[in-house]
């Protein structure tokens, strides 16, 4: 394992970025525009390189554990994991909201036509 | 439902004699306009009276309008394609206890006297679905050369994975008679994407059968096709991926 660190500056980059994400994920979640499932997923874009960067010891702990050299490859495959669970998660909702929207557009225009011919019926019918 | 119900009487093998059997024509659109109110003329012309329910798919032309005067419309607040459009005429046949139901495009490629030949073939060889298929005769107009060589590929894969009666020669025809079963099936579930072969398949995995009856085309009287050049290509791959897909799934 090597002992090389981040410097002061990167560390200072880095928790600024993550602390500027977070608020604004929170103030957005807080709006009501992502749910708790969205702010925990996004969260990771500031929460991973956040971790990598103030525990530098972890990702080369992990580097060597899964026998990848450099850790910032760890950082980004983990990321990726991330961005594609969140991916498939969305896919997946997705899908289902397509399905359901159908299924509504069907159900509005059938009881339109029903109540269109209700009402050419006359009221006795 | 404030239809004309000239309802027509057959003494088939599955309808007894004497019962007044319900048929509806579901006429999918998407701004024919033009097209429209001839194909509505031609089924008023064959003096069968016909239920007929024009499903607009979101048209932003008078399609509505032109085909209301002379029948019931479903009209769809956005364009669901033509797999959501036909569905929605299922459901109705469905919900208003219809026992046949036929597709038939609403841009003037089927002639309507051919649904008479679609239920001549069902009382004589009642099948779940009875298409209409332009590959039997090779009579009228039978598409592009490139769609036809798609068309084979997929009847190769769709008669080699599934068995549901007789060999499926044109499964991407939208000229179509669907009995009770396949109403209460297709009601439930019908495919979005390419959703003239993908139904047959789900169709017969679920153990429904299908025959099918020759039947002349015409060219399509107005609009153009939204699968040319390229896109056969890709229909094609695309609608064989389906197809496998829905041979390893099993049936809901």
């Amino acid at each position: 394992m090597t002992n090389a660190l981040p410097s002061a500056e990167t560390v200072v980059v880095i928790s600024a970025f993550a602390l500027i994400y977070m608020l604004v994920l929170l103030k957005k979640t807080l709006q009501g525009k992502f749910d708790l499932y969205d702010f925990l997923m996004l969260s990771m874009v500031a929460i991973i390189p956040a971790g990598f960067t103030l525990f530098p010891r972890i990702g080369y702990l992990v580097s060597h554990l899964t026998g990848v050299v450099f850790p910032f490859v760890v950082m980004f495959g983990a990321l990726f994991l991330v961005v594609f669970a969140f991916m498939h998660n969305m896919t997946a909702r997705l899908h289902r909201l397509e399905r359901q929207n159908c299924a509504l557009i069907q159900e509005q225009s059938l009881l339109a036509l029903e109540l269109k011919a209700k009402e050419s019926s006359g009221p006795g019918a | 439902m404030g239809m004309g119900s000239t309802d027509m009487r057959y003494g088939g093998a599955v309808a007894p004699q004497g019962c007044a059997l319900r048929i509806l024509l579901i006429i999918p659109c998407f701004n024919e306009e033009a097209s429209i109110g001839g194909l509505l003329n031609e089924i008023a012309a064959t003096g069968r009276g016909y239920h007929t329910l024009v499903v607009d798919d979101g048209s932003s032309d008078a399609t509505s309008a032109v085909a209301s005067c002379r029948s019931p419309v479903a009209r769809l607040a956005q364009n669901l394609g033509i797999g959501g459009a036909v569905q929605t005429g299922i459901k109705y046949a469905a919900r208003q206890n219809f026992d046949f139901c036929i597709q038939i495009d609403g841009d003037g490629q089927h002639d309507p006297r051919a649904i008479e030949t679609l239920l001549n073939a069902y009382r004589k060889d009642p099948t779940n679905i009875t298409i209409g298929s332009r590959f039997i005769d090779h009579a009228g107009f039978c598409s592009t050369r490139m769609r036809r060589a798609g068309i084979r590929l997929i009847v190769l894969a769709l008669n080699g994975l599934f068995s549901g009666g007789g060999r499926i020669t044109d499964p991407t025809s939208g000229m179509r008679l669907m009995d009770r079963s396949a109403i209460a099936f297709f009601a439930k579930a019908y495919p979005t994407d390419f959703p003239e072969p993908i139904s047959l398949a789900w169709a017969m995995r679920a153990g429904l059968t299908v025959s099918e009856v020759p039947v002349e085309m015409r060219a399509r009287e107005t609009g153009v096709s939204s699968i040319d050049g390229l896109k056969s290509a890709s229909y094609m791959v695309r609608v064989l991926g389906y197809i496998l897909l829905a041979r390893l799934v099993r049936s809901p």
